[in-house]
């Protein structure tokens, strides 16, 4: 199963809750290759619109970046990149990511890959200036919003 | 360079059943950030399977800057598989070739269960430290470890137990909130699997191989890979 749609999931089924005046900053998402054109092309399915769902039930000001979904561009440390000896090259190639992001204005970027948040929010940040710009996994974006409600004691007595 | 004979190359061995469909438009190269790195791009390794020359491709830096993300494929009009050829040309580097850290990630891997060869006592003993943490805040919490019959088994990126532990705790207190029977493993937990970066089909089959087993003895219903 995938953490898209277990976490839509959840939202729908009203098994979590979640606070959209936690996170009011322009937000953006980026679609990892893995989740979209590889899923698409390897299962029958990318996954472009369960997150998009996802973080705008988080996020009320929300932007895309151009182009996006298949079309998106890899943020440049896929593949093993990010554990490759290329750096100057993984840099380079996130030339392209890193503009996108700026042009988008947001302030907060959501992606739901290890990979692409690292590579975004530890090295292009810094190599392009855009420090401001907050990085956040999807579903440390949802665990953030979350509302907690006490448990309900009657299971544990 | 010796000039190449047509007639005398060598059978080619990357996976390009394809590439001889290539229209040469160049849309693949146009499309992507590193073309031009390492005097290469994706249409010119095309051109190399073509031509039987393989081993330029195989030895070139190339298969690696190229970061497999597909957006040539994708807009391939003749549909060609591209990332199974650059993919291949990566498969068929020797193992000590493999660059950086990717390959001796895999043998981590193959060895101890995880990429960055964390044992399983310390493994377990630092999701009960840091679930006894987070129950000061959420009460009752603890990390179910090897549960039998959970309905989701969750594997775990290897960068944050060896990093990043805090991290874990997202979706800890996602499950927790809803309230979800769920349970992760004390071995073979890694859900980061390198043989899919390196070209190694046999590596990455054993990896899947361990999870599976241990999702089939636990008797859960769902495998979730948060990566």
């Amino acid at each position: 199963m995938s953490i898209h749609d277990l976490l839509k999931q959840y939202i729908e089924e009203g098994r979590i809750k979640l606070d959209k005046s936690i996170h009011h900053e322009l937000t953006t998402y980026h679609d990892p290759c893995n989740y979209g054109r590889k899923g698409e092309r390897a299962f029958g399915h990318g996954y472009y619109e369960e997150p998009r769902w996802v973080t705008q039930q988080c996020c009320e000001n929300y932007v895309e970046m151009y182009p996006n979904r298949a079309n998106n561009f890899c943020c440049g440390a896929g593949g093993g990149a990010w554990a490759a000896p290329y750096v100057e090259e993984r840099i380079f190639y996130g030339r392209v990511k890193a503009k996108q992001i700026k042009d988008t204005g947001a302030k907060l970027l959501i992606a739901p890959c290890h990979n692409c948040r690292d590579q975004i929010m530890k090295s292009l940040r810094k190599e392009y200036d855009f420090m401001d710009v907050e990085v956040k996994y999807l579903w440390e974006l949802v665990a953030d919003s979350l509302v907690m409600e006490p448990r309900e004691e009657a299971e544990e007595e | 360079m010796e000039p190449l004979l047509l007639t005398k190359r060598e059978k080619r061995k990357l996976a390009s059943q394809y590439a001889d469909l290539c229209l040469t438009c160049g849309t693949c190269a146009g499309g992507c950030p590193v073309t031009g790195v390492d005097g290469l791009d994706v249409r010119k390794a095309v051109r190399l399977a073509l031509l039987g020359m393989d081993q330029e491709l195989i030895d070139s830096k190339f298969p690696w800057v190229c970061t497999l993300c597909g957006r040539c494929e994708y807009a391939c009009p003749m549909n060609i598989d591209l990332l199974a050829l650059l993919r291949s040309a990566r498969g068929m580097r020797a193992r000590d070739k493999v660059p950086g850290v990717l390959h001796k990630g895999v043998e981590m891997c193959l060895k101890t269960g995880n990429n960055v060869g964390i044992p399983k006592d310390d493994f377990v003993f630092l999701l009960q430290d840091l679930g006894a943490e987070l129950a000061e805040e959420l009460p009752g919490f603890e990390v179910p470890v090897d549960k039998k019959g959970a309905k989701y088994l969750f594997t775990i990126n290897s960068k944050e137990p060896f990093a990043e532990p805090e991290d874990m705790m997202y979706w800890w207190r996602i499950l927790y909130a809803a309230n979800e029977s769920w349970t992760t493993t004390s071995e073979n937990w890694e859900g980061v699997n390198w043989g899919l970066f390196t070209g190694d089909d046999a590596a990455m089959k054993e990896i899947v191989g361990r999870i599976v087993k241990n999702y089939k003895e636990l008797g859960c219903e769902y495998l979730v890979l948060p990566e």
